[in-house]
């Protein structure tokens, strides 16, 4: 009984403080909650804590809390950020985005590695401001910059291969979008939608009737990099993949975007945010500021492409 | 090391516990009262809050939506008894059968996309995370305390029933039970299947809590559900003896489990460790009795060469 009974005093003790708010210091005091560890979401961390110690030096205090995988423990550490009074919380992916916007209704929340805040926390009618206490970063691809990186490789081809999962509506989503950029310069594109491993291969089979293919930042096309491979390669095609993994598996060349620059960028809001006040349900949703271009060798001198200076190969 | 702000957290720290305490309820059931380590929940916990997040972002009633998550939740339960016992699959073999198959499914649920956004702005939901330090009754403790309440009530009517006790008696004692022209292959489904729809409940009170649902929001929660049970027997196990008295230890184990993982963050710990330290914790639990009854059998033994 007196174990309860302490708990039950715990308890009042702990309502009883909520009233006094923690003692306002000079310094500022941010948590960053991240999802998971994973080489990605670790460069924008890094990036976030370096934009932030290089403008506030020692006035900044940054608290980095990882959920090691678990998004229940976001909720957790969501909560002991709101119970110490953070100034601003940066949450790193999307399950600790959605934690945090639980949380709280009234710390500044800064996202990062997350590719749509629409669907990421449900919002109709999106203007690139959430309107609420949630700003960020987004890692959505350079599709622009994408199609441009196909026409500087591959100027003379005609017609380009659209390949993904039809399953998957991001994909979809990325194949309309680049579709547009690549007719404007001029080329032919057509879709090749595989639903899943028992067809991808017939499918890349009849995608190579095309110049070139294009793989946009999809998941099932990750899984089968192999697969895909086995096909174009024989086949003498190129591919330029939507992002890092698949390019290595089996694309020649794309254009990703750099996390730790992500997570840089999100700092400099945060300072936009904590020093100068700025308003974050009225911050636009910002997008990487510059992209990498990344090609893999081996597959380029099989295709005996020259690859311009500025491209860094894959290793 | 401000003591302020880890008391500012605990408010959270314990609805958290509640809404687990609820989970481990039903882990409860199969694990000490069907003797049954049932790894289903891994699963079925995020397929509660799968279907509590599609319902409600459908624009369904929240409560409505809770008792669909308990209902398919059962059907979860009904899956693995049959596999164990129409099918001969040992129980914890069954458990992961379906756990796998759960995560195609609560992808499925979800219509292909791996998490779901519950907006608290936007929808009504039964609890959330961000009333937790209010001075009101949408104060997330509250209705879950009520909820457990209710569900141990139900729980302890239930298994005071004739069929009640032969479920207890299936656990206990299978062939005694089997003697007594009780159906133990039924009654294990039929326990497999409540506890199931428990978790699965508090996964979709667990959805709204957050404000989303995710296809791995519960990895590793059996590993949770089995600490509350063991950590409340721990601590509380000789203070409250009925089973409903059992029943309130499991609740306040997961909120005990919530408070040492607050009071760890507050430490500043690396988070890094936090799941070595979770293992730590849950075998010192684990090993308490142990070493008791150790001790005991030592005592014993003195007194006895004593005499």
């Amino acid at each position: 009984m007196k174990k309860i009974c302490a708990l039950v005093l715990t308890l009042c003790l702990a309502l009883a403080c909520l009233s006094m708010a923690a003692a306002e210091d000079k310094t500022y005091h941010v948590g960053v909650l991240q999802l998971v560890q994973h080489v990605a979401l670790d460069a924008a961390t890094q990036g976030f804590q370096d934009a932030l110690t290089e403008k506030l030096g020692d006035k900044i205090v940054i608290d980095v809390k990882n959920a090691s995988g678990e998004s229940v423990n976001c909720t957790t550490i969501a909560n002991d950020f709101v119970a110490a009074n953070m100034d601003l919380i940066m949450a790193n992916a999307t399950p600790a985005l959605q934690s945090a916007m639980a949380a709280t209704a009234d710390i500044p929340i800064l996202g990062t590695s997350i590719t749509d805040y629409a669907t990421a926390l449900d919002m109709d009618d999106w203007t690139g401001v959430t309107g609420v206490n949630i700003s960020g970063t987004s890692d959505l691809a350079p599709l622009d910059g994408q199609a441009a990186m196909l026409h500087e490789l591959f100027p003379d081809a005609k017609t380009v291969g659209l390949v993904y999962c039809s399953a998957e509506p991001n994909s979809k989503y990325q194949v309309d979008e680049i579709t547009k950029f690549l007719t404007e310069l001029g080329y032919e594109c057509k879709n090749y939608a595989f639903a899943d491993s028992n067809d991808v291969a017939s499918v890349v089979e009849s995608a190579c009737e095309c110049d070139v293919l294009y793989i946009p930042t999809d998941n099932t096309a990750a899984s089968y990099t192999e697969t895909i491979a086995n096909v174009v390669e024989p086949a003498g095609k190129a591919v330029i993949a939507g992002e890092e993994g698949i390019c290595t598996g089996c694309g020649v060349a794309t254009l990703t975007i750099s996390y730790y620059d992500l997570g840089y960028a999100t700092g400099e809001m945060a300072y936009e945010v904590l020093v100068n006040g700025a308003d974050v349900a009225q911050m636009a949703i910002q997008y990487a500021p510059n992209f990498t271009k990344k090609y893999v060798a081996a597959r380029a001198d099989a295709l005996e492409l020259t690859i311009p200076e500025d491209y860094s190969a894959i290793e | 090391m401000d003591i302020a702000k880890l008391l500012n957290a605990f408010p959270g720290a314990v609805s958290q516990g509640i809404i687990w305490g609820l989970m481990a309820i039903g882990v409860y059931i199969t694990y000490r009262i069907l003797d049954v380590a049932d790894l289903t929940v891994d699963g079925s916990m995020a397929t509660g809050g799968a279907v509590a997040a599609v319902m409600i972002t459908a624009g369904y009633n929240p409560w409505l939506a809770v008792i669909v998550a308990f209902l398919v939740g059962m059907l979860a339960g009904l899956v693995t008894g049959l596999f164990h016992t129409t099918m001969g699959i040992p129980a914890i073999l069954a458990g992961i059968l379906t756990q796998l198959a759960l995560y195609s499914i609560n992808l499925r649920i979800m219509d292909g996309k791996a998490n779901t956004a519950v907006n608290v702005n936007k929808y009504h939901v039964l609890v959330t995370s961000r009333n937790v330090r209010q001075f009101s009754v949408s104060n997330p403790i509250i209705l879950t305390l009520i909820l457990t309440a209710v569900l141990i009530a139900l729980l302890y009517f239930f298994f005071n029933t004739e069929y009640g006790c032969a479920l207890r008696a299936t656990g206990a004692n299978g062939a005694m039970a089997r003697a007594q022209g009780i159906n133990t292959n039924v009654a294990k489904v039929i326990g497999l299947m409540l506890s199931n729809g428990i978790v699965a409940f508090s996964g979709a009170m667990l959805t709204q809590y957050q404000g989303f649902a995710d296809v791995q929001m519960a990895r590793g929660a059996i590993v949770i559900g089995l600490a509350a049970v063991i950590i409340g027997e721990v601590v509380f196990g000789k203070l409250l003896k009925s089973f409903a008295g059992k029943l309130v230890c499991v609740s306040l184990g997961a909120i005990i489990y919530y408070l040492v993982m607050q009071i760890v963050l507050w430490l500043g710990l690396n988070t890094n460790d936090l799941k070595m330290l979770t293992a730590i914790v849950v075998a010192i639990f684990l090993a308490v009795p142990h070493w008791k009854q150790q001790a005991q059998t030592r005592l014993h033994v003195r007194r006895k060469g004593g005499e």
